[in-house]
């Protein structure tokens, strides 16, 4: 496995990840204040309307208070937009547009691309995490070690929704079937994640499939950070998302070659 | 990296792989190449040398085989047959170790619409392996260089097409690379973005820069190549500089004559016994001799003629039978 891997990482040249990552970081610093709405406003509405309106209603969840049940909840779910927003909207329209190409007269292979642009989907995702998760901290909602931890799952959680929206950016053939990633993929991944209640309250034969969902080990993993107490199910979690990436990343880096190298 | 930017641009670089020496290294050297999709064979078996400092143009109509011809010169597109090597290095083996010396302008500007000029040509040259301080310098000079630092600072979206392929070939030049590949640079330009396009061409030539382009225009060819392959179906048809390939495929002069609809077949009659070479494109009977001479059509009533000189246009009428663009 390891031998494996090593051979398909050879000859990886770092410049063009770091590259694509200071691209990426340098419109997010020219469009800052509009960005700030998609990653701080929006989720810091969804934090406040669930955690303070449902919370009225609720009681205690798995021995949290709701809105701190919810807190890990929301920032897994703005973590996983971001990548696959990044990945799928953003590549696809890299593709239409030649800039892929552009970047690839460089001395930049397609699997380079594919590592720059996940390795910023895992960027926005820890940014979103931390926009949300200071407020969630002022509010008491979320400690600070609990925080990392969770910070730690959005980044895992980048990596492979990253992964996953490089596929549907390199499979769409226009942005009617790209729109697709959100409404069938993404918005539903969200609501069966275990972010909003409990896996648990599922009806028995819903339950497998919830937790075989991609984001619902992730939701799983950030909250454990948050009540502290950490069992194996959160080592096979994390496990869980890695061996997805694993799978993920050589179909997506495979896919946008065939789509951009002919 | 910082060691070549001394003394680059203003004497062409030595550090091409000399092949054949004397100042006729070959700096590209195309064996042969092909290139199969699915059934269409979109090149089919081309051969031509770049050498040193010179630019050699790609000329034929859409389709011909120059864009995908281009792309596998940039280690973009792998061959299907052939050898390909550029300044020494054999691109079918290392494609991208290619794009280390090389320039490449893809048809498509493919300008990032979310960055400015400035930061275009930054995040490129940093991509392409230049240290942050140095891509920064360097886009500045790049500017300057090509006329372009009043627009630094202008998002994409707001430069005119001249402007914005002008920026594309900039790019190409952050890196200060030996040749530079550029694939159609006018297509689409108005007359003011061509003039800025070729003068900006006509820098990097004066800067000693080999420069393998193609383009479907005739006049663009003639004005820009010093060497060039007529392409067609995805093969070279002839070679040369302009003015050869003009005398040995069209003559020095042709004559033109318009007729009326009534007439058209006497008179291509009368210039088939007179033994001499013509093609029809509308109202317009295009006549050349087989010697390259003035063909005579003073025996020739009741029509208007006219002489012009030849040009590639008539070089690709007579060995294609069609005309190089749909106009
Ligand atoms: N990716 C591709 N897939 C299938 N056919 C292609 C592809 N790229 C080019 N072709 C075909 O190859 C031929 C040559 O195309 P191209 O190299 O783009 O010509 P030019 O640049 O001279 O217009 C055309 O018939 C074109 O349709
Ligand atoms: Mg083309």
């Amino acid at each position: 496995m390891v031998a494996v891997h090593s051979e398909y990482f050879a000859g990886v040249r770092l410049r063009s990840i770091a590259g694509i990552w200071f691209r990426h970081a340098l419109v997010l610093k020219h469009t800052w204040l509009p960005s700030i709405t998609w990653y701080f406003v929006e989720p810091f509405v969804a934090l406040m309307a669930i955690g303070l309106g449902i919370g009225a209603l609720v009681d205690d969840v798995d021995g949290l208070q709701y809105a701190q049940f919810v807190t890990p909840g929301i920032i897994a779910g703005s973590a996983m937009f971001h990548a696959i927003f990044e990945c799928s909207w953003g590549a696809f329209f890299r593709i239409q547009k030649g800039m892929y190409e552009t970047t690839m007269t460089a001395p930049v292979s397609t699997r380079e691309l594919a590592m720059g642009d996940i390795s910023w989907a895992m960027s926005r995702a820890v940014i979103t995490g931390f926009c949300i998760g200071t407020v969630a901290a002022i509010l008491g909602w979320i400690d600070t070690i609990s925080g990392v931890g969770v910070l730690l799952a959005a980044a895992l959680i980048g990596m492979q929704f990253g992964a996953l929206g490089l596929i549907f950016a390199a499979l769409s053939p226009n942005v009617h079937i790209l729109s697709l990633t959100f409404t069938v993929v993404a918005t539903p991944l969200y609501f069966f994640s275990g972010a909003f209640f409990p896996i648990s309250v599922l009806p028995d034969w819903i339950e497998p499939i919830a937790w075989a969902a991609p984001l619902t080990p992730s939701v799983h993993l950030a909250r454990g950070f948050v009540t502290g107490d950490l069992v194996m199910s959160h080592l096979f979690s994390a496990l869980y998302v890695l061996a997805l990436t694993a799978v993920l990343f050589p179909i997506a880096a495979a896919l946008l070659h065939r789509r951009l190298v002919k | 990296m910082a060691t070549d930017d001394a003394n680059r641009y203003g004497k062409a670089s030595t550090k091409v792989t000399s092949v054949s020496g004397r100042g006729e290294e070959s700096v590209i050297h195309a064996s042969s190449i092909a290139k199969r999709f699915g059934d269409v064979l979109a090149v089919d078996g081309v051969s031509f040398e770049v050498r040193r400092g010179e630019t050699y143009g790609l000329l034929g109509p859409n389709g011909a085989g120059k864009t995908t011809t281009m792309r596998m010169v940039s280690g973009l597109s792998p061959l299907t047959a052939g050898e390909l090597t550029v300044a020494g290095i054999d691109v079918s083996r290392n494609g991208r170790e290619v794009r280390n010396v090389l320039g490449v302008v893809t048809q498509q500007d493919g300008l990032d619409t979310d960055l400015n000029s400035r930061d275009n040509l930054i995040t490129y040259g940093f991509i392409a392996g230049l240290s942050r301080a140095q891509a920064e310098q360097r886009a500045d000079a790049v500017l300057m260089y090509f006329d372009l630092t009043d627009k630094a600072k202008e998002e994409i979206d707001n430069l005119s097409g001249g402007m914005k392929r002008r920026l594309a070939i900039a790019r190409a030049f952050m890196t200060k690379p030996q040749v530079i590949v550029l694939d159609e640079p006018t297509t689409g330009l108005d007359p003011q973005g061509r003039n800025g396009v070729w003068q900006e061409l006509e820098t990097m030539k004066q800067a000693g820069v080999t420069i393998l382009m193609s383009t479907h225009y005739m006049d663009e060819a003639a004005a820009l190549c010093d060497r060039l392959a007529i392409m067609h179906h995805g093969k070279i048809l002839t070679e040369g500089t302009p003015d050869q390939l003009v005398v040995r495929h069209a003559g020095s002069e042709v004559a033109q004559v318009r007729v009326s609809n009534g007439a058209r077949q006497d008179v291509m009659d009368w210039i088939g016994r007179a033994g001499f070479d013509y093609r029809e494109a509308g109202a317009i009977i295009t006549v050349s001799a087989h010697n390259g001479a003035r063909p005579d059509l003073s025996g020739l009533e009741g029509v208007r003629v006219t002489y012009r000189q030849s040009n590639l246009e008539d070089v690709f009428l007579s060995m294609a039978g069609r005309k190089l663009t749909d106009e």
